[in-house]
Formats: structure tokens, C-alpha cells, sequence
């Protein structure tokens, strides 16, 4: 009943948007274009906010300082959302705007909407929109390595830029709750992916089910936040044994999390895990009807992705973790280290 | 200028979201104990990286395990009656051989960031294979450590020797036990 008032309510008088701040939509495909962004944000703030917000590339507790847990249970440190005016607010937006792909930008925008409702929901102010931070690893520039990291309850977006090299490895994304309504509309910050990976499964013949459902419980990530230089043995089934189809629609699953990137970016990184396919595995764990909470992990030589309902005591479909990693790249290391 | 910034972004469209939203339940892993287990095999050597994690609502409970006087402090000898208290609880055996765990690295963080649900206690504890024979082994491991609040994971890590090769894992369902195969190739 309560649902369907607000859903009414929202039909009724829907107006305005929810997010944090409406720019202007630029998909922002070079690294120019995001240093613009990052050098606009700089001139927005005074010395003293510059001087948080910019870290030495070389800070690698810095680096490695982003969780999927709530800002005061996990200190973060660099410009927090709440602590700017509002044309800084869109400012810093604008540098995210720029960075990722249009459908990239708006993931990240309705799982902080997540995270605003959690925080009406609850009363925690340890939620909400106002608990992001952002930082920069070194100064932006169109040639030197540098790096913006953006990051809060459920959200830790790690790119590292090398020239118009571009990496988002390792990230976060997460929702809480993992569907609602607002707009009149349904929205599921992480919907396509629990969508794409049931229809790969269902995709599958017995004896494929065989080889990628694995009998146990995965009650979390297994290289989450605070996992970085961990590699683990693949399990399920590997590409090798997926019709092309297949092979196909793991790929598309997996650009849910390389599409969060520029359409350039990603697609670099598609070729290369096309060019794997045969050794990458997918491996699922838990209830295969469609809908239900289930824990899915895909692994190649350049790329851990996992996907983690969360069990804690409510409806796990509506609380997910999920992680993306280069085990050969996180942080573009490849492309900087011993530079 | 900060403004008020909380009620300018709660738009209308978002309060009546709420509406439409039961009541939520806390977004992180407060009721429980955490226990990520690494296993690396190597040709002479397994090593056990384990991250232990108590949620809010346990932190205590794990806490009076490890600070036995209640000073609020993690002492040294503290820190090592523990890691031996877990070492109790893992049983790990290679081919039906019970292997002798030392420990080798353990890092505690203040009992206060424990409080927080994100504090990570880290051990390693490592066991010396001897010489072992080209062919397949099977090496296997249970927790038991604080198994009434406690979740697991166990996972074999790539190995980073190319004379090991991971054949098969298994786990029971929790994964508090797990089983993993490996062959063992002589390198020239």
C-alpha cells in the first residue's frame, strides 16, 4: 500500500530530478576533454581545498584507500561532496561526466540516489550523497600518469590515466537498496548485470551447468576492496567450453562493468578480453531461478569481475557488492611502474 | 560557501522514493566474522594468508577473545596468544598428513577501528611440505575458529610456480573446509 501512494505521489508530481546536479552530457572520449573537466573543478576551489583534494601520484596508501563500507566506518580522505558549494558540487560531477560513458555516469548517479534512500530509510547519517569524496593522484595532465578517484558508501571508482591510456581496475559498485522507484520509474542500479547473468546461465546445457554452478555458499567478494595482488585459481566453466553465442553473451555481461568507461576505453578492453575469451571462466553460486540472489564470478588473464549479494539479515536481491579488477593492470601499473 | 546541502538535494521525486522503500536494513556485514582464506601452494611450502573481519554487532565478542585483560589494548603477547588460538582451530593436512602451521606475519589494528566492522586483523601462517613427490596431491583444510558468528571463504591462490598446477578444489557448503588438488611437475 505504502508503495503504491509513493509510486502515485511520484507520478503525480513528477517533477525535478533527484540526482546530484544536472551538467551538461558529454560522454568525454579523450583524456583532453577530462583534464578540461579536472582543471575547471581545480578553479572552483580555493587553496586549501586544492590542497586536499591533490595527492602525489606516488601515495599509494592513498591509492589503495577506497571500500565499499560507509564513509565514518571507513575514513576516506580527499574533498568530501557535502563539505562543497553547489557549482563545485557540478564541477566535481562534470570531471566524472567526462571520465565515463554516459550509461557509466549514470550507474554511479542512481547508486548514490541508492544511497540517499538508504539514509531517509534509516536515519543513518552515515549515508547519503553528501558522504563521497573525491581526490586526484597527481595533477591532471595529458601526459603524465595520473589518477580520480571517487568513492563512498557502495562506490569505489578507481581510473588511473596514461595519457589516453585509461583504466577503471580495480572498482567498486554496489546498491543498497538494489532496486527502487523514483520518477515513476523503476530503477535498478545493477539490474542489466543480474539480467545478463541469468541469461547466460540459463543459457547453458546440463552438462555445462556441470562445470560452472559451483556446490558451495559465497557469502562475499573474495577480492574485494583491500584485496590488491591477490590472484586466485579460476573456477566454473571456462570459455573454451561456451558456444560462440555464449562466449558472446559473457562478453556482454562483463561490459557492464568495462562500459562504465568511455565507449574507446571499453572497447579496448572488450578486444582484449575477446582475444581471451577462451580462457576466461565464469562460475555462479547459489539459486538459479532468475531473480534470485546469486553470486556470480567472471575470470581471464586481464580481468576479475564478481558479483555478491549480500546476506545480512534482509532481502539479499536488494543489497549487492560487486568488484572489477586487471589482475595484470590494477591502477594502470603496467603502463607507469618503473617510469 | 557550504550551503545547506542536504535539503537542497532531497528532491520530491526522492521523498516519496522513500515512501515507496520498507525500512532498511544496515549496509554492511555487522552480525558476523568474517574469515578470508588464501591458500597458496607452492613446490615446498603452503602458506595461509588469512583476513579476519568482525562486523560491528560481534567486534566484541571477538575482541574479548583477544584482549584477555580488558585494557583496551592489543599487547604483543595478546596479539600471539590469539594467532596460536586460531592456529588451534585450523586443521591442515596433505595427504591425509597433518602439517605443523607456523606463523609468520600477523598484523592487529586498533581495537577501536575493530569496533568499526572495518578493521582487519591479517595472518599468515605457512607449513613446510619436505620433499614431495612429482604427482598428484591433495591438501586439505577446516576452520573451526569462533564457527558460531563466523562466515568463510577458502580459496586457492594462482600459483606463482609453474611446477604447480591446481587441479580441482572443493568446499563444503559454509566453506569453513575445503579441499584442494594439485599436481606437482618436476622442473627441469
Amino acid at each position: 500500500m505504502k508503495k503504491a501512494i509513493g509510486v502515485f505521489l511520484i507520478l503525480f508530481f513528477g517533477v525535478g530530478l533527484n540526482s546530484f546536479a544536472q551538467t551538461n552530457s558529454t560522454s568525454g572520449t579523450s583524456t583532453a576533454a577530462i583534464v578540461a573537466a579536472a582543471e575547471k573543478f581545480l578553479g572552483a576551489l580555493d587553496d586549501a581545498q586544492r590542497g586536499k583534494l591533490v595527492f602525489d601520484f606516488k601515495d599509494d596508501a592513498q591509492r589503495r584507500r577506497w571500500s565499499n563500507l560507509p564513509t565514518p566506518i571507513f575514513k576516506r580522505t580527499g574533498l568530501r561532496m557535502g563539505d562543497l558549494t553547489k557549482p563545485q558540487r557540478d564541477a566535481a560531477l562534470a570531471v566524472l561526466e567526462a571520465a565515463l560513458s554516459p550509461q557509466g555516469y549514470a550507474k554511479v548517479l542512481q547508486i548514490i540516489d541508492a544511497d540517499e534512500i538508504l539514509k531517509n530509510s534509516s536515519g543513518e547519517t552515515m549515508f547519503g550523497r553528501d558522504q563521497y569524496f573525491i581526490s586526484f593522484l597527481g595533477p591532471p595532465s595529458i601526459a603524465e600518469s595520473w589518477m580520480i578517484q571517487f568513492g563512498g558508501h557502495h562506490l569505489g571508482l578507481n581510473i588511473t590515466l596514461v595519457g589516453e591510456r585509461r583504466t577503471l581496475a580495480p572498482s567498486h559498485t554496489g546498491a543498497q537498496p538494489a532496486i527502487y522507484e523514483l520518477e515513476g520509474k523503476t530503477v535498478r542500479p545493477l539490474g542489466r548485470e543480474s539480467d545478463r547473468a541469468f541469461a547466460l546461465l540459463s543459457s547453458l546445457n546440463e552438462g555445462q551447468r556441470k562445470q560452472a554452478i559451483l556446490s558451495f555458499q559465497i557469502r562475499d567478494l573474495v577480492l574485494g576492496p583491500g584485496r590488491d595482488g591477490q590472484t586466485i585459481q579460476p573456477e566454473g566453466i571456462k570459455g573454451s567450453g561456451l558456444s560462440e553465442k555464449q562466449g558472446q553473451m559473457l562478453l556482454d555481461l562483463a561490459s557492464e562493468w568495462t562500459g562504465i568507461m568511455p565507449e574507446a576505453v571499453a572497447k579496448a578492453k572488450m578486444d582484449e578480453m575477446k582475444k581471451n575469451i577462451a580462457e576466461t571462466w565464469f562460475a555462479w553460486s547459489g539459486p538459479t531461478e532468475k531473480g534470485r540472489a546469486a553470486y556470480f564470478r567472471i575470470q581471464g588473464p586481464t580481468v576479475i569481475i564478481e558479483y555478491a549479494p549480500q546476506r545480512l539479515g534482509g532481502d539479499p536481491t536488494k543489497h549487492i557488492h560487486t568488484i572489477y579488477r586487471d589482475p595484470t593492470n590494477d591502477y594502470g601499473v603496467k603502463w607507469w611502474k618503473g617510469s | 560557501m557550504v550551503e545547506g546541502v542536504m535539503t537542497r538535494f532531497l528532491s520530491l521525486p526522492l521523498l516519496f522514493a522513500l515512501l515507496a522503500f520498507p525500512s532498511a536494513v544496515f549496509a554492511h556485514r555487522d552480525d558476523q566474522y568474517l574469515q578470508a582464506t588464501l591458500v597458496a601452494v607452492e613446490p615446498s611450502a603452503v602458506r595461509l594468508q588469512i583476513n579476519l573481519i568482525p562486523g560491528i554487532a560481534v567486534a566484541e565478542q571477538v575482541l574479548a577473545v583477544i584482549d584477555r585483560d580488558g585494557d583496551g589494548l592489543i599487547s604483543t603477547s595478546e596479539a600471539a596468544a590469539y594467532a596460536e588460538s586460531l592456529k588451534r582451530d585450523l586443521t591442515v593436512r596433505l595427504d591425509r598428513r597433518n602439517l605443523e602451521l607456523k606463523l609468520t606475519a600477523s598484523e592487529f589494528v586498533e581495537p577501536g577501528e575493530l569496533r568499526t566492522g572495518s578493521g582487519i586483523i591479517q595472518m599468515e601462517f605457512s607449513a613446510i611440505l619436505g620433499p614431495l613427490a612429482a604427482g598428484a596431491h591433495r591438501l586439505t583444510l577446516e576452520n573451526r575458529h569462533l564457527s558460531t558468528i563466523s562466515v568463510y571463504l577458502i580459496n586457492a591462490a594462482r600459483p606463482t610456480s609453474r611446477a604447480v598446477q591446481i587441479t580441482k578444489q572443493k568446499r563444503n557448503d559454509n566453506q569453513s573446509a575445503g579441499e584442494i588438488e594439485f599436481t606437482l611437475h618436476p622442473l627441469r
